[in-house]
């Protein structure tokens, strides 16, 4: 469904995606692994539509990302991009008014759970808040698609369970799931393929159950030998 | 189109608001300073409608450049940038939006003016005579090295010229805005650089217009051409601007 080729991006000199051979398929739920710097939110914002590559190609259901992938691509960002003057129902409509695949009433039923106040100014938001908040939206998508950048940074554990229950209910057949993290046995909770980047190489891209059946490796064994000399 | 419009709206009503409420401000002052007979209201209320009508115009296109700035170079680019709009959806959306938000302002400033100076000389018939003096004394200035005349007709298509103008200013800002986050992203020298090229588009805009008009006999028919130019040479600059965005803007 999400193929790149060659998939590079450059920032002057600096390779910040370097030539990444990658295809998602629909059904499963992959982590993107890696510590600071090796290329996941930038792989993920080519993915959205939101950078341009400077080499290689990123296809969805083969063809080049644009205005029709962004149809079915939900993609949250780490960092909070709602506007200032709007409410939680502001964020709402704003979706719904360009994502036709966007379910107001699940929306509603999200933020109940998440407890967040539909009335709620998201610049009085705490990190924590705002985090649930993007999940709320993100999720009430009915997307082809779903990619998470860091959904757990910032929040407590009650909520970690709500976001992780919520990402493995959308989790289905037809869909694919791209998460990152570095909360690396969180992930190994919900993901069964996990990404390894490098530097923004691909190092490997591994089945998680079969790698801890044949490997007899978790996926957290394997982050520690593929960074562990890198993180000290 | 048209939801992108009213977010684009929603971003700079508060400011409008605000000017809004000055101006019904100004304007009580006015008509308190013309039926109370008192001549101070009446000054600062003609004083401060003509400050509000030039600011306001002015206020909105510096908004609209600022927030198309923060709209590409802060993380609330993701708002747009993510939506499955083209990127000429979405500079069409903020042209439009400030464009017909300037013209609406302009014909909202001119309207209001045409009724306070008719009320003015209906309240004071003496005042007639200064209309002559001011007739005779604007006849010394020119457009274009023609007499400025005064009449409603000439100040219409002076204010659609005028306001044209600050739109095609307005649209090369956004050029120079697009060029300095897509193709001098992490340059050295951006700001400057895209400052420039912003001078030198506007500098060949106005040279190019000066050049068609000035061969036009009747003042009104330069006008409207001059007008209609500037908008032209504004979408031709939207264009680019969309293209660029959509071949090199990452956000």
């Amino acid at each position: 469904m999400i193929t790149c080729r060659q998939l590079t991006k450059k920032y002057g000199s600096k390779a910040a995606v370097d030539a990444v051979d990658l295809t998602l398929e629909p059904g499963h739920v992959y982590a993107m692994m890696g510590p600071n710097g090796s290329g996941k939110t930038t792989w993920m914002k080519m993915a959205a539509g939101l950078v341009r590559s400077t080499g290689g190609e990123i296809l969805y259901n083969g063809k080049p990302i644009g205005v029709e992938s962004r149809r079915h691509v939900a993609y949250m960002s780490t960092e909070p991009y709602f506007y200032n003057w709007m409410t939680a129902r502001d964020v709402g409509k704003y979706y719904q008014d360009f994502f036709d695949d966007f379910s107001m009433e699940k929306y509603e039923k999200l933020l109940q759970r998440m407890d967040l106040d539909i009335a709620a100014k998201v610049r009085t938001l705490s990190s924590g808040m705002m985090a649930k908040l993007k999940i709320a939206v993100t999720m009430a998508r009915d997307a082809k698609v779903y990619m998470l950048d860091e959904p757990f940074n910032g929040i407590d554990l009650l909520a970690r369970d709500e976001i992780r229950t919520c990402i493995l209910e959308e989790a289905a057949a037809d869909k694919v799931m791209v998460l990152s993290s570095h909360l690396v046995e969180e992930m190994e909770t919900i993901a069964d393929w996990a990404v390894f980047l490098k530097n923004g190489r691909l190092v490997e891209m591994r089945d998680l159950e079969q790698m801890r059946s044949t490997d007899h490796v978790s996926m957290a064994d394997r982050y520690r030998e593929i960074y562990g000399h890198t993180e000290g | 189109m048209l939801k992108l419009m009213k977010y684009e709206f929603r971003k700079t009503w508060y400011t409008k608001a605000i000017m809004l409420v000055v101006t019904a401000i100004a304007q009580a002052l006015y008509m308190i300073g013309l039926y109370g007979e008192r001549d101070g209201a009446l000054l600062a209320g003609m004083i401060f409608l003509f400050f509000l009508a030039v600011g306001s115009i002015l206020i909105m296109g510096l908004e609209s450049v600022v927030t198309l700035h923060r709209d590409m170079n802060t993380k609330q680019s993701h708002m747009l940038f993510m939506t499955p709009n083209t990127s000429y959806g979405i500079l069409g959306a903020k042209v439009l939006e400030c464009g017909i938000s300037i013209l609406l302002a302009g014909a909202f400033y001119f309207a209001l003016g045409v009724l306070d100076f008719t009320l003015l000389f209906a309240k004071m018939g003496e005042l007639n005579t200064l209309w002559e003096y001011v007739q005779s004394f604007l006849a010394d200035f020119t457009i274009n090295g023609r007499p400025l005349v005064f009449d409603v007709q000439t100040m219409s298509l002076l204010t659609f010229s005028q306001l044209s103008g600050w739109i095609l200013l307005i649209v090369t800002a956004y050029l120079a805005v697009v060029i300095s986050s897509s193709l001098l992203n992490g340059k050295k020298l951006n700001g400057a650089v895209s400052f420039f090229i912003f001078l030198a588009l506007e500098g060949a805009a106005a040279w190019l217009t000066r050049a068609v008009t000035s061969r036009i006999a009747s003042t009104a028919v330069a006008m409207t051409t001059g007008g209609l130019i500037y908008l032209v040479i504004a979408g031709v600059m939207y264009y680019v601007s969309a293209l660029l965005m959509d071949k090199y803007l990452s956000v």
